[in-house]
């Protein structure tokens, strides 16, 4: 299941929901990325997204990531809008048999979420974003962390 | 209409997120538009920027392509979530 919400979500509850419908899993591997807060200077995150072409291709990495590894279900939930430090951004869940591919999948999933998914991302400081903040692009380790996944 | 979107640091620059307009006169492709838009907007070449991905109708382009003038088309700096 794919969720791009703009509305705050519960990363305990979302999980504890997504683990009553994985019974027939053995394991089940999470992430939940917050906003942080940079030495007090970041005060606000802010999401955008390009709705439809957003989901589909956080879809599109879930079909790989199933492809790769025999997962029984997959939870992503991702947020747009306005963040305060703190705050979820994002919970990624991977159920699976054994938990290698729980792992692993989760992983290659988060990689693909910050250097590939169609998502800006904007932080302000104490001032608000009133003509300051700035866009933050992927950096490269982000997307040496994503090659890892390349085929040789 | 043309749906123009622009996406993050984009936006800050043409001053909007979105615009609709009709093809303008002598425009007829994806090039011919990008340097409408840049001189309309004063983006001094942003949008001609190698880190620009441009998407025609929600598909990405990579090539200049004929615009009929009813496209969305939407400007994409360097993307990322997490």
């Amino acid at each position: 299941m794919i969720e791009v919400t703009d509305i705050a979500f519960n990363p305990g509850e979302r999980l504890n929901g997504f683990s009553k419908d994985c019974e027939d899993a053995g394991a089940i591997a999470s992430f939940i990325g917050l906003v942080r807060s940079q030495k007090g200077s970041v005060d606000k995150l802010r999401l955008e997204s390009y709705p439809g072409v957003t989901e589909q291709g956080i879809e599109q990495a879930v079909a790989q990531a199933k492809n790769r590894w025999p997962l029984t279900a997959v939870l992503v939930i991702h947020r747009i809008g306005t963040m305060g430090v703190g705050e979820p951004i994002v919970l990624v869940a991977t159920a699976s048999k054994h938990r290698r591919s729980a792992f692993q999948s989760c992983d290659f999933l988060m990689d693909y979420l910050k250097t590939d998914a169609v998502f800006w991302k904007h932080q302000s400081g104490p001032d608000g974003d009133m003509g300051g903040g700035e866009w933050i692009e992927p950096r490269a380790q982000d997307y040496a962390d994503k090659n890892r996944w390349s085929d040789p | 209409m043309l749906e123009i979107l622009y996406f993050g640091r984009l936006s800050d620059r043409a001053a909007r997120r979105a615009e609709s307009l009709a093809l303008p006169e002598g425009v007829t492709n994806l090039s011919a538009l990008k340097n409408w838009l840049d001189l309309a907007h004063d983006l001094g070449g942003a949008l001609q920027d190698k880190s620009i991905k441009t998407m025609v109708n929600q598909s990405l382009v990579y090539e200049d392509i004929a615009l009929q003038g009813d496209e969305e088309i939407g400007f994409l700096p360097p993307v990322g979530g997490g």
